[in-house]
Order: C-alpha cells, then sequence, then structure tokens
C-alpha cells in the first residue's frame, strides 16, 4: 500500500513537472501584437496630428477650436452652455490639457518609434523627426518649456525635465535639417512609404518641402533671421498645397474627418448638437462684410434672414427679441469648412505658409505683395470661394497690400481670415506675437482687458512630474519667450 | 524544501508501518445521536491509530481485544470512552458538544477541522441566517452578518451586483476580493451570484490571508468556503417548496430644491430642461412646443408649481416571485440533493425584467472506503432592461428623469407612441432630453447567460487515519447580448434644438471556462504521549480561459428590426479573449498536545503562467498557534463562567501574480482603423517594467476565542496586520513620457483591524428565546510608501477629483479641488468677481472605506414566531456624489437656491489685500448668482460633492411562524413555516447627504467612492415567505 501511494504520489509529480513548461506557456496574447511594421505605425502617428489640430474622434475640442473662440471667430447660439470655460478664458490645469496629453500619448508615441528605426527605414525615421518637430513647435507655443530631451522615453523615464523653450526652438531646426538629411543620404533600398503615409503618399520630396516649411514658421516666430535664410536657401522649397491627412475618412461611426464629426452630421448625417451650438461672433460677420469678403459664406453658413453673429459670451439670448439667437437663425460654421465627412483634415495651410514666407520676405526688407495675395488666393481657393484677386483690390487697408500702410499687420490680419476654422491656434499665437488684428474685441464674460497667451500645464503634470513641471505661470502675462 | 518534503514523506511511511497486532475478537454496535443513526463516526482503539468508522446506518464492526479502550469521536460530539468487555456489542448514544467551540469549521480545501485546532479567525452563517429574507443573491444576505466582512451592494437594478471585501484593500491596483470557494474548488464571484441562495448550507469566512494561503495567489484576500447542501441523512425522502413573493419600491429619491422651474438666466422657457426659471407662482402657463392652430393637439399648459412626487411616481413596483422545490434523501450508503429554483423579476423601471431558473444535483456515493460525491448545478438568466446609451448624449435613463424640473407632470408622458400625445417625441416639453418613456420603448439591452458548475470528488479512506481526496471542478459560463437603439428624428418646426438620434444594435458573446484539479492525502496520526498529527500533502492544477466578441451595426435600415445585416457603414468588431494557467503543492502539518496546544505548520509553492518564466515560481509559508488555556490551566478548568478560552497566533505571506500578457507591451489596432485597405496599429498606453514581479502580503494575526456560562454567549475577538509590499501597480508617469500608465512593483499598504463579535442567548426559558449578534469591524489601510519622488498614485482621476493612493494617508482616498482659505478657514474670494478661488492642487478629502462597521443580528423565538433582523451601521467614510456633481447644471440642487437666485456675499469669506493680508469681504457679491455662479463656478469646485457615506441601513427584518409539530403530523407534513420578510426598510443617512446610497458605486474595480450618476435609486422590499416540507 505503501508504495502505491508513494509511487502515485511521486507520478502526479513527475508528470505535472515534466510537463509544465509547456503548461504554464500560455502567456502569449492573442489579440494584441508585441511587434509591428512601420506601415502600421506611420498612419495612427498621422491621423492623431490630425486629432491634435482638428478634434478627437469621440469630439474632444483641440488646437482650432480653442484658436477660434480665442481669435473672436466663433461664438455659441441660444439654447446651449457649450463654452462656458472659453467664454470666460478660464484658463485651469484642466482646460484644454488634451492639447498636451495627447501631443506625447498619441502622435508624438507613434512618431517616436519611427525615429527609432534603422538605416532600411530611413524615410520613415525622417518623417518621424519631422513631425516631431512640427508637434513639439506647438507644444512650446501653447505651454513654453515643456519637456523635450527626456520625453518619449516611456518606462526609462517616468517624470521627464522640462527644457527651456527657446533652446527648443534651437534644436527644432537642427532636427529638422537632420530630417532632410537622412532623406537626401537614405541608401536606395531603403523602404519608401506608399499609401500608409496618409499625408504625402511618400513623396519624399513634399517631405523635405513641409520640413522646410515648419523650419520656416520656426523661424518667423521666433524672428531668427538665421533660420528663415536657411529655409529659404533650401532648393526644394516650401509646400504647394494645403497640407491634409486622409487615412480615408468614411461615412462611418468612429471614421469620418473629425472636424466634420464634431462640428457637422454624425455618419447617419444628423446635424451634431455642437454643429447647432456654434456660429460666428457679432465682430466677425460685420469685418467680412465691411471688407466685401466673399469667403463670408464659406466660412458661415448664411441664414435664410441673413448673415448674423453672436457677441462672444452672451448670457441674456431673449433681450431684445425671444429666439433672435436660436441655431437657425444665426450663422454656423459654413460649407467651406464643413466639405464633406471624407475631407481631409488639415494640420498646415498653404495661406499661412505663403503668410510665413510673406513676413519672412518682409523682415529682410523685400517686397511681400505676391507672397501676401498667393496667401489671400490660397485661402480663398481651399474654402471654395472665388474672386480673390477683386478682394484684395479693393482699396482697404488690411486687404490691399498697397493700401495697407502697416505690411505686418495686414499679412497677420489676413492669416486670421486665412486660419478661421483651420488652423485658427496659429493666428492666436501670431496675436500674442504681434497684437494683430487689431481692436479684436475680447468675451463679454472675460474679467480680463485682453485674452490669454498661454494654457496652463494640466494637473496630471503637477501630480505626476510635480518635482520638473514649472510653477504656472499667469496665463495672460507670462507670453511665450518669441512673444516678449 | 524539496528535503522537507521527502522529509515528510519518510514521516508519513514509518507512521504507516506502525501496526500492532495481538489477540482479537470482533466488537460491533450502532452509535446514534438524538435524531437517529450517526454515520461516519470514528471509532478508534485508544491508544492506536487502529479504528474504523460507523457505515450509512451507524454501524460499525471493528476487532479488539478485552481491556481494550473505543474512542468514539465525531466533530461536533462530545467524545465517548467505552472499555471492551465480555459483550461483543457496544452501542452509543454521542452528545452534541455544549461547547460552541467544538464545532466545525470547514477550512482551506474543504477540510473540516474542530475549531479550537485552527490558529486563524472564522466565522460561519448558516443557511437559516442566509435566507431569513429569501433573497435572490447571498452575497447581499451576508452584510452585517460577520465581523471582518465588508459587502458593497453597488446597484439595485434587477440583476444586481456586490463587491466582497474582506478586512480591508491590500492592493493598489490589483483585486481586493474574497476568493470564492464552492464545494472545495476555487470559484467565481459571479458561480457565487449565480447560486440559489436556498442551495447553501452553510458559508464558512476565512478573513485573513493565513486561513486561505493552501489556496494560493488566490488568497490573499480571504475567501468565503460555500458548501452547498449534500441531501439530509436518516433514510426519509424529502420534499420541500419554497415560495415567495417580494414588491420592491424606491426607497428614496435625492433631495432637491422645488421653489424654482424650467428656465434659463432667471426667465421662463417652455421647452428647458433646466431649473432657472423665475420663482414657482402656480399660474398656468405653456409647457412644451407651440403647436400649430390645426395640429390636432392644443399646446400643453401646466400649473408653474411643483408637482408632488413627479419622479417618484415614474417608478413602478417592482415584482420578484422566487420559487424553489427541493427533494434530499439517502439510504445507507448514498445521499442526494435536488432542487429546482425559478426566480421572476420586474424592476421599478418601466418593463425591466429578468427571470432566472436554477438547477441543482448533488449526490453522494459510498463503495466500500471510497465516497464518490458530485454536486453539480445548471443556471440560467435571462435580462431584459432599459438601454444604458439613451438619446443622441448616450446617457443613462435616471439621466432623463432627474432632467425633469419639478413643476412637469412626467407620469403624463406615458402614451409615447400616440403622435397626438404629449409624451411624443415631437411634442415633449423638453428640448434637451428624451422621453424617458420614450426610451424604454426605443432603449433595450437584453442578455441571455448560462452556467454549469460540476464538482467531482473521490474520498478514499485508505486507512482510518489516512484519507485521499481528489477533486475536479469546472465552471463554465457563456452568455449572449443583443442592445439597441431606435432611430428618432425631429420635426424642426416643433424641435429645433433636438438632436436626432441614431440607431445601432449591438451583439455580443462571451465564454468562460474555469478548470481546477486538486488531489490531498490527509493523515491523522495520535501518539501514546498526548501527541497528534494531523497532516495534508496535496497539489493543485488551474486554468481559466475566457473569449467575449461584439458586433455593432450602426443606421440602421429597416426600423425596429435589430440585426447586425440591417446596418449600414462597416459594423464595428471586437474580439478579446485571455488565459491562464498555474500549478501549485501544498503541505500542511498540525501538531496537537493534550487537545489543547496546536501548532500548524503550512508551505506552498505556485508556478503561474503569468509571470517571466525566470521568476515564475514562489514559496509561500504560514504558520499559525492554538492554545485552549481553559483545558490548560488547571484553575481554569471546569469554571462555570469562563468554560472556554482559545488564544491564537497565525503569520502567513502570500504572493499575487499578474493578469494574463501583462509582462510585455504590446500594440493594439488604433481606433478607427482600418480605414479601407489601412490599417494601423497603436503602441499600448502602458509601459511595464521589465523586472515585473510578484507582489507579497504578510499577514500577522492575534486572536481570542472565550465562551461563557457553558458557552451560552461567545466572544470572539482578533486583530490583524497586513503589509503588502512590491505592490503590483500602475503608476501615473508623466504624459510626456509617452505612456499613461507604468505597471511597476513599488511601496507599501499596511492595514490594520479589530474584529469583536460578540454572540449570545440573552434571554431563553421553554417558550422564549432572544439570541443576539454583535459584530464590530474596525480596520484602516494605510499607503506606507510608494517610491523616492511620487507620493501619490491615482486609481482614477478626472483632474478636478478622483480616487487615489496617498502616501501616509488611508487608501482609498478621495481627492478634490477645494477652495483656497485663510489660515482662519476663511474662503478667499476674487476682489473684482467675488467668486471663490480654487487650489491649484487637489487635497485630500478622506477615505471611502468605513472607520468601522457595526452589525446587528437579532433572533427572537417565542413558541412558534420568529422575529429576525439585521442591522448594519458604516461610518467615518467619505462618497463622491457623481449625481450632484451632473445634476448642479440644472438648477436643480438645493444648494442652487440657498442665497435665493441672487448675487450675495459667500457668508465668512476674505479678499487677500496684499500678500498675506486678508480683509472680510463683507460687499463683493459674486457675480451670476441667477445661474452662472451655480454652473459655472461652485459646479467647478469638486469637493462641493464629497458628502459624508454615513449610513445606518435596516437590512433584513423577517417575522416567521412554523406550525408546531403536533399540528403537523396531524396533517401529514414535516414543516410548514410562513414569513414576512423585509430588505432594507429603513435607512438613515446623513443631512448633507442628499443623493443616493452611499454603498453604490460605479465600478467593481478598487475606484471605491464613485456613485450615483448611472445606478437607479436605492430601493426597499417587502413580502412573504412560505416554506413546506412534506
Amino acid at each position: 500500500m505503501k508504495n502505491i501511494i508513494k509511487y502515485a504520489n511521486l507520478l502526479i509529480v513527475v508528470l505535472l513537472l515534466a510537463s509544465c513548461e509547456d503548461f504554464l506557456d500560455v502567456n502569449v496574447d492573442p489579440n494584441n501584437p508585441t511587434v509591428v511594421t512601420p506601415e502600421l505605425v506611420l498612419p495612427v502617428a498621422q491621423k492623431y496630428s490630425a486629432n491634435l489640430i482638428q478634434a478627437t474622434d469621440g469630439g474632444g475640442r483641440r488646437a482650432n477650436t480653442i484658436g477660434n473662440m480665442l481669435m473672436y471667430n466663433w461664438s455659441q447660439s441660444d439654447g446651449f452652455a457649450w463654452y462656458p470655460d472659453e467664454f470666460k478664458y478660464n484658463v485651469t490645469s484642466s482646460f484644454y490639457t488634451g492639447i498636451f496629453s495627447n501631443s506625447y500619448t498619441q502622435s508624438l508615441k507613434q512618431y517616436q518609434i519611427l525615429t527609432q528605426l534603422d538605416e532600411k527605414f530611413d524615410n520613415y525615421k525622417a518623417i518621424g523627426m519631422i513631425m516631431k518637430a512640427y508637434h513639439f513647435q506647438l507644444l512650446v507655443d501653447f505651454y513654453g518649456d515643456v519637456p523635450y530631451t527626456e520625453a518619449l522615453l516611456r518606462k526609462e523615464n517616468a517624470t521627464p525635465v522640462y527644457d527651456d523653450a527657446a533652446f527648443i526652438y534651437e534644436d527644432l531646426v537642427v532636427q529638422l535639417s537632420a530630417a532632410i538629411e537622412v532623406i537626401n543620404n537614405a541608401p536606395s533600398s531603403a523602404v519608401v512609404p506608399g499609401t500608409d503615409d496618409i499625408m504625402f503618399g511618400g513623396d519624399m520630396t513634399e517631405w523635405i518641402k513641409f520640413a522646410n516649411t515648419v523650419k520656416l514658421r520656426i523661424g518667423v516666430r521666433s524672428s531668427n533671421s538665421a533660420v528663415i535664410s536657411e529655409a529659404f536657401a533650401q532648393s526644394e522649397g516650401f509646400i504647394t498645397s494645403d497640407v491634409l491627412v486622409n487615412p480615408g475618412y468614411s461615412k462611418d461611426a468612429g471614421k469620418q474627418n473629425p472636424f466634420w464629426n464634431l462640428y457637422g452630421a454624425d455618419e447617419s448625417e444628423t446635424l451634431t448638437l455642437t454643429s447647432k451650438a456654434t456660429c460666428a461672433t457679432d465682430f466677425v460677420i460685420t469685418y467680412l462684410q465691411n471688407t466685401a469678403d466673399a469667403r463670408i459664406d464659406y466660412l458661415y453658413e448664411k441664414p435664410a434672414t441673413g448673415h448674423l453673429g453672436v457677441v462672444q459670451g452672451l448670457l441674456d439670448y431673449d433681450t431684445p427679441v425671444v429666439d433672435a439667437y436660436i441655431p437657425e437663425n444665426v450663422s454656423n460654421i459654413g460649407p467651406g469648412l464643413l466639405k464633406s465627412e471624407t475631407m481631409g483634415a488639415c494640420i498646415f495651410t498653404l495661406a499661412e505658409s505663403y503668410f510665413n514666407q510673406a513676413e519672412a520676405v518682409l523682415s529682410q526688407g523685400g517686397d511681400a505683395q505676391s507672397l501676401y495675395e498667393s496667401g489671400i488666393e490660397a485661402s480663398f481657393d481651399y474654402l471654395g470661394a472665388s474672386g480673390a484677386s477683386g478682394y484684395y483690390a479693393q482699396p482697404v487697408a488690411n486687404v490691399s497690400w498697397a493700401n495697407s500702410s502697416n505690411k505686418l499687420e495686414a499679412i497677420i490680419t489676413q492669416k486670421w481670415i486665412a486660419t478661421n476654422g483651420i488652423t485658427a491656434e496659429q493666428s492666436w499665437f501670431d496675436y500674442n506675437r504681434t497684437g494683430y488684428p487689431s481692436n479684436l474685441p475680447v468675451s463679454s464674460q472675460a474679467s480680463t482687458s485682453d485674452r490669454p497667451v498661454r494654457l496652463y500645464y494640466p494637473a496630471s503634470e503637477l501630480s505626476s512630474n510635480g518635482g520638473n513641471v514649472p510653477s504656472q505661470p499667469d496665463a495672460f502675462t507670462a507670453k511665450i519667450f518669441w512673444a516678449n | 524544501m524539496k528535503t522537507k518534503f521527502n522529509g515528510l514523506l519518510t514521516l508519513l511511511l514509518v507512521l504507516m508501518v506502525q501496526v500492532t497486532f495481538a489477540q482479537k475478537k470482533t466488537v460491533t454496535g450502532t452509535v446514534t445521536d438524538a435524531s437517529g443513526p450517526l454515520p461516519g463516526v470514528t471509532v478508534l482503539i485508544k491508544g492506536t491509530n487502529t479504528g474504523t468508522q460507523t457505515d450509512f446506518d451507524g454501524n460499525y464492526s471493528i476487532s479488539v481485544k478485552e481491556g481494550d479502550i473505543l474512542k468514539f469521536s465525531y466533530i461536533g460530539m462530545n467524545t465517548t470512552e467505552k472499555i471492551v468487555g465480555t459483550s461483543n456489542q457496544i452501542n452509543v448514544t454521542m452528545n452534541e458538544s455544549a461547547q460552541a467551540l467544538e464545532e466545525v469549521v470547514v477550512t482551506a480545501l474543504g477540510i473540516k477541522r474542530e475549531k479550537r485546532e485552527v490558529t486563524y479567525q472564522t466565522q460561519k452563517v448558516s443557511d437559516e441566517s442566509l435566507t431569513v429574507v429569501a433573497p435572490t443573491r447571498a452575497a447581499s444576505a451576508l452584510a452585517g452578518k460577520v465581523a471582518g466582512l465588508q459587502i458593497n451592494v453597488q446597484d439595485n437594478g434587477v440583476n444586481p451586483s456586490s463587491q466582497i471585501i474582506l478586512r480591508g484593500l491590500r492592493s493598489v491596483s490589483g483585486s481586493n476580493s474574497a476568493l470564492i470557494v464552492i464545494d472545495g474548488s476555487v470559484s467565481t464571484q459571479g458561480a457565487f451570484d449565480d447560486l440559489n441562495p436556498l442551495d447553501i448550507a452553510n458559508i464558512s469566512v476565512l478573513k485573513g490571508a493565513t486561513a486561505a494561503a493552501l489556496y494560493g495567489s488566490n488568497a490573499g484576500n480571504g475567501a468565503l468556503i460555500v458548501t452547498t447542501k449534500k441531501g439530509s441523512f436518516g433514510g426519509k425522502l424529502k420534499v420541500g417548496i419554497n415560495t415567495s413573493y417580494t414588491a420592491e419600491t424606491v426607497a428614496y429619491l435625492p433631495k432637491f430644491q422645488s421653489e424654482y422651474g424650467t428656465g434659463w438666466e432667471g426667465a421662463y422657457d417652455a421647452v428647458e430642461n433646466t431649473n432657472w426659471g423665475p420663482r414657482f407662482d402656480g399660474t398656468l402657463r405653456q409647457i412644451g412646443p407651440t403647436f400649430p392652430a390645426d395640429y390636432g393637439l392644443a399646446t400643453q399648459m401646466v400649473p408653474y408649481a411643483p408637482v408632488k412626487n413627479n419622479m417618484l411616481d415614474f417608478f413602478e413596483t417592482g415584482d420578484t416571485f422566487n420559487n424553489t422545490v427541493y427533494l434530499s434523501g439517502s439510504n445507507e450508503d448514498s445521499s442526494f440533493y435536488v432542487s429546482v429554483g425559478d426566480q421572476r423579476s420586474d424592476g421599478i423601471v418601466p418593463d425591466d425584467t429578468y427571470k432566472r431558473n436554477t438547477f441543482r444535483v448533488n449526490a453522494s456515493k459510498k463503495i466500500g472506503d471510497v465516497t464518490l460525491t458530485a454536486s453539480t448545478s445548471f443556471f440560467n438568466d435571462e435580462t431584459d432592461v432599459v438601454g444604458g446609451s439613451i438619446g443622441d448624449q448616450d446617457r443613462p435613463l435616471y439621466w432623463f428623469i432627474l432632467n425633469t424640473a419639478t413643476n412637469i407632470p412626467l407620469t403624463d408622458y406615458k402614451d409615447w407612441q400616440n403622435p397626438l400625445g404629449y409624451g411624443y417625441a415631437d411634442n415633449y416639453f423638453n428640448a434637451y432630453y428624451q422621453n424617458p418613456y420614450w426610451a424604454i420603448g426605443t432603449n433595450r439591452n437584453t442578455d441571455e447567460t448560462s452556467r454549469f458548475v460540476g464538482n467531482f470528488n473521490i474520498s478514499w479512506d485508505i486507512k482510518e487515519w489516512l484519507n485521499f481526496t481528489a477533486r475536479i471542478a469546472a465552471n463554465n459560463a457563456w452568455g449572449n447580448g443583443k442592445n439597441w437603439r431606435a432611430a428618432q428624428e425631429y420635426n424642426a418646426d416643433l424641435q429645433p434644438a433636438a438632436g436626432a438620434v441614431s440607431s445601432f444594435v449591438t451583439d455580443s458573446e462571451f465564454q468562460s471556462a474555469i478548470y481546477n484539479g486538486d488531489f490531498l492525502f490527509s493523515g491523522n496520526f495520535e501518539f501514546e504521549d498526548d501527541f497528534t498529527l494531523k497532516s495534508i500533502l496535496g497539489g493543485n492544477v488551474y486554468q481559466s480561459k475566457y473569449r467575449t466578441s461584439s458586433i455593432r451595426a450602426n443606421n440602421l435600415s429597416i426600423p425596429d428590426f435589430y440585426d447586425i445585416s440591417n446596418g449600414t457603414g462597416t459594423p464595428a468588431t471586437n474580439a478579446d479573449g485571455n488565459e491562464k494557467r498555474s500549478f501549485g503543492f501544498f503541505a500542511d502539518l498540525t501538531f496537537g498536545y493534550k487537545n489543547y496546544l496546536f501548532l500548524n505548520l503550512a508551505g506552498r509553492n505556485d508556478w503561474t503562467s503569468t509571470l517571466a518564466s525566470d521568476s515564475n515560481s514562489y514559496f509561500y509559508p504560514s504558520v499559525g498557534v492554538s492554545f485552549v488555556f481553559t483545558d490548560a490551566i488547571e484553575a481554569l478548568q471546569n469554571n462555570d463562567i469562563l468554560n472556554y478560552g482559545k488564544l491564537t497566533y497565525s503569520n502567513s505571506t502570500v504572493y499575487s501574480d499578474l493578469d494574463p500578457y501583462r509582462i510585455n507591451e504590446s500594440y493594439f489596432q488604433s481606433g478607427g482603423f482600418p480605414y479601407g485597405s489601412i490599417n494601423g496599429f497603436e503602441l499600448g498606453g502602458t509601459s511595464i517594467d521589465a523586472n515585473i514581479a510578484k507582489e507579497k502580503i504578510n499577514t500577522n494575526e492575534i486572536g481570542l476565542n472565550l465562551g461563557f456560562f457553558n458557552s451560552r454567549v461567545s466572544l470572539d475577538a482578533s486583530y490583524f496586520n497586513t503589509v503588502t509590499s512590491d505592490l503590483i501597480t500602475f503608476t501615473t508617469p508623466s504624459v510626456a513620457s509617452a505612456s499613461t500608465r507604468f505597471l511597476t512593483n513599488i511601496g507599501e499598504l499596511e492595514g490594520n483591524g479589530i474584529e469583536l463579535s460578540l454572540s449570545g442567548t440573552v434571554l431563553k426559558s421553554e417558550d422564549f428565546s432572544w439570541d443576539l449578534n454583535i459584530n464590530y469591524t474596525s480596520s484602516e489601510t494605510k499607503v506606507n510608501s510608494i517610491k523616492e519622488g511620487l507620493d501619490e498614485i491615482a486609481v482614477t482621476t478626472t483632474g478636478q477629483y478622483g480616487v487615489y493612493a496617498v502616501v501616509g494617508e488611508a487608501f482609498p482616498q478621495i481627492k478634490a479641488n477645494v477652495y483656497q482659505r485663510d489660515p482662519q478657514g476663511r474662503i478667499i474670494v476674487d476682489g473684482t468677481s467675488g467668486h471663490p478661488l480654487t487650489e491649484e492642487t487637489l487635497q485630500n478629502m478622506g477615505k471611502t472605506t468605513p472607520d468601522y462597521i457595526l452589525g446587528f443580528n437579532s433572533v427572537v423565538n417565542y413558541k412558534g414566531f420568529t422575529l429576525s433582523g439585521t442591522l448594519d451601521y458604516r461610518t467615518g467614510h467619505v462618497y463622491y456624489e457623481q449625481g450632484s456633481d451632473a445634476m448642479e447644471f440644472t438648477g436643480r440642487s438645493i444648494a442652487s437656491v440657498s442665497a435665493n437666485r441672487q448675487d450675495f456675499v459667500i457668508p465668512n469669506s476674505v479678499i487677500e489685500t496684499s500678500p498675506g493680508v486678508y480683509s472680510e469681504n463683507t460687499n463683493v457679491q459674486v457675480a451670476g448668482g441667477r445661474q452662472n455662479y451655480w454652473t459655472d463656478v461652485y459646479n467647478d469646485v469638486k469637493s462641493n460633492y464629497v458628502k459624508d457615506a454615513t449610513a445606518l441601513k435596516l437590512r433584513e427584518i423577517a417575522l416567521s411562524y412554523s406550525l408546531p409539530k403536533d399540528v403537523l403530523d396531524k396533517i401529514k407534513l414535516t414543516k410548514v413555516t410562513f414569513g414576512l420578510i423585509g430588505r432594507n426598510l429603513f435607512t438613515k443617512l446623513p443631512e448633507e447627504n442628499r443623493f443616493s446610497d452611499p454603498e453604490f458605486n460605479n465600478t467593481n474595480s478598487n475606484a471605491i467612492g464613485i456613485g450615483g450618476y448611472f445606478q437607479s435609486p436605492p430601493t426597499k422590499s417587502f413580502g412573504f415567505n412560505v416554506n413546506v416540507e412534506f
């Protein structure tokens, strides 16, 4: 008996131990891969770049929206309490924090993977470097000092230090030049992206132009003549069309163009509440009407009763006329911005590129008129409006080049119109730097005389990176370094 | 350790050959107790290991020699000794042990032990106590009955869920729920919830990690050992019917203001969901859209005055019918228990229904020395409730009810399908949120789940002192669900602001399979010099597999046809699954000395699939001592006051492993992808420590069990200290690191607590008795450390409030943003706007587990009447009233009328005139007191919604009557009991908690303390119960 038990016991133990290697070998996730190829990483990164500018797929407001709100482009129709913090300029550590967090945790996370590839994927690597520069400039423009040299290291550094904003700007120029070098020196065997590059379809010359265009944006914003000269010296020049991201947006839930999805209609063609809630301000309607700007009907939907804007931050919508500002009566976002659910999502307008060149040429004493007018034409083209040349021929200041005594004001004011509803955050950065357009009203709910000049670091940084995050600078006075 | 095992084996073998031979004769006899023959009684020749057991009829037969002493022992009975004389027949009548401490304890792995041997604290809940108010879930019936056990009933739906926590929390990111063991095999809370409570024989609660350590890595949170009914012995077939009916109604609703009605910015608005209108004046006013003259329906006019109970009347009385038929019986070598249960419920929300059927077959058969036992159950339920993502904003139903102003006669809108009724979508008064009756008719969530549990056990009494048991258990659950929403478009002339609702249908299914195998040898040895040894050697294999998938189609082409084929565009699909395996070996040795001193040594080694192969093995030891001092110390023996006293100490170390697939970072298909042929994968947000390893839990426990007045009164007391280190924790790195969570081993949690359980018979006479049990639990878990430079971890957070682990504070801790205050505690306001300033960083607001839980259980018997009740009081904790927060926007809160909707000076506020200098604010009023202050400023200070979670609940009360035996004999029945039952009939909450039951919680995770928005209002129920046995 004892032997039977002993052997039975031993037998069970031996059998179990012998097979345990295999028995326990079930820890491979069947639903999530641990290795993927660059072709699968790139389109996600680029789609997130578009989301950061336009809106998240879930309708989270991002750069374009805060730009439109702070630059008095958009207001709110009756029946909604949609933008209370925007109208109060309530810049807090929970205000538009997605711009900070999504930059790092979505697009930059993916681009970082590309920058670590070997030379077989030099083209992907260069794209990663260029797009990192694009995003870090945005981060600096919104926040000033941000994590840069120690950022994106995941488990290797959970608490990256904050780098000096001006230093980051300088390094971005170096990185953009390096990226162009990587493209030019890529081995012939290097894989060239195809349709997975949902910005330029793998056209590496376009990437060089885009890198150079971003470099010029950096040079102009920081008034750095050396960088400006470097950009103008690049033989490929600048972008020649609007930079659009389009993975193949379709009229399906979760697959629509994110701007359309938030400010237009859902996949069943039902107008979103945000589309009803959002409309033009009084000031912008009047401005466009006074300058006989044909873009008005493209930037804003014209109600049957004619264009009507709403004072930003209005509290009493029913005085003197009840229901005057219900969605049907006001100028909601227009068809030039809301083209279709499948339209590409813009992350850099051709118009802005021209205006940046114009400002650069102006700063170096050149004649910027044709660049200025090309910018206006590009803006008309984007919106689908016609009559640009007639528009800028009007003898009106900040419309016609000749009639503009302050050329810089004309450029920046036109950039304000050209980025309206597309990349309006750029207009806010320019305002903080130049103070143009002049006489732009502040929200009626603002408790300050002017708009904020920066965003606050998110609360998550205070709790998770408290040792490094700078104390919150004053949102209304602590300008980003290039605005001083 | 290997050598130690070998040593034990050798010891076993040496003892096995120690058999003596002498001149023998055969003695036979029958052992009985008060109720008849007693099977399974151990008959031993004293001083030897030779013996036998009585059969199913209580008979035994044994070879002895004259002069031997036969020792008859049975757990729960007084041991009896008889000297073998000349007679060849010795019949014995055994008496139930008077001492409560002799009661049987079902310990880990289903092993029964006398309570005196047990070196840790356990508490048993009987079937009577579990089913006194005919609960549909056993978990809810445990609340208040066991010291150290916290049951959080998280919602009151027709298919409620609860969280079962023993001795507070031990882990920040890992599970803190108690292990569930059913009929000896590790099971799941799902299987526990699916049990028919009437099938449960008893639940033994093993409170600490030591008690459960033999179960391996799942045991750190203590365990509930559930034993199902096995069949009554005694030969008679028993047939019983148990019928109950309960009516469920809303217990209480949030307290709202009733001074102001529909409107915006102080002006009346006929289509508003918000309550920012003028003060109620009783005048007849238009409500809803203006209909054209030829519309066929007059524009609705209602008095501008509060409608009493307008929300309460929306909810119906829910009904639950519960019927169980059971059979049980036995003969000399077999027993069985069979039951069929049927529950049908209608919820308090109109049209919510729930049906469930339970079947159980338990049987055992003895063949020679081998006993085969099978316990099998099948469960099936069908749930049909209102969908959870209603309207164009995907809100829960309660939201639509809450967004109905006090002046709206909500129950007038039932007729939602009639185009000429006020409930019709185009005609409904509320321009922003749809008619809840419409929501019920057009949004459904249906679900069908089945579960099969099979538990097969073979027990071989190799020798009287040696048993081999093997057990295999299967726990399979599967189900499918369909969730759908109808489309709704609006006539823009009538409903200009309404957002059209899109349609969808989601089909989902899941399968879960858990297999668990155990084998164990247990040997009991008695040595001549007062020493005993009980030993267990065994092993365990475990495997769990889970798989789920769903497919969703949007914008259906054919109305009211809910099939994936009816969708347009690309359906969204999802599939997910996981698998985990482990095995382990264990040994458990209990040395006894003179039956009053016991030393227990136990150890287990586990290997798990979820850790890296070089670190997937871990050993955990435990040690315990039990000392029955009333037996050991002569002066204390035969003491009439203190008749029993036991002191225990135990220590154990247990490890927790990871969830499957956690050791490698992985990619996932990014949202929205694929777009046509473009696919995209994204690196997961979680970064993982390359050296991620197991979490360690070390527990010390001291216990004292006292019996007074012949155990009429008993007191159990325990103190425990639990330290969890190397916490497997998701920390929150800077988002700039490109990850949102970091999985690592850091920090230390320490839990300390005291449990007291006082039970006794207060009064006892022939016809009357009153038994009382009071449980007191006080425990707190503190965060000792996290890591250098990191002093908190967010379990969940919105940035303005959340649940955190904070160094030096109790866990879980609610943090929220707060007003800035001067050194005297006065609120600092802005000198211009009068608005309060808020602190930049979130502040600790309090813990979400109570300081203490006090449970009262009382049973009064008078003749055939029994009155029993369970009361439970919890205090010292806070919760986040998410519903109040969400409702502030609508102007329905009592706070919003506290200044009569005027601009006002915040009481006791100051203005900072120069740095550090504060002057009292006497004249700067807040702007927007009419509305915007409340919606935009007050609502942004989330500490306003952190409330005292204290609650006193009369969880159970029942009055029953059982027919006396003489009447039963006449009508040829063995048992007839009628009962009136009530659940949660009374709840007392502090004045400041105006919203909901603080026990409600959004998730079953460690984010305890945020609730009240997604759950329907709390309910109470009342009904009756009839039990008849033939």
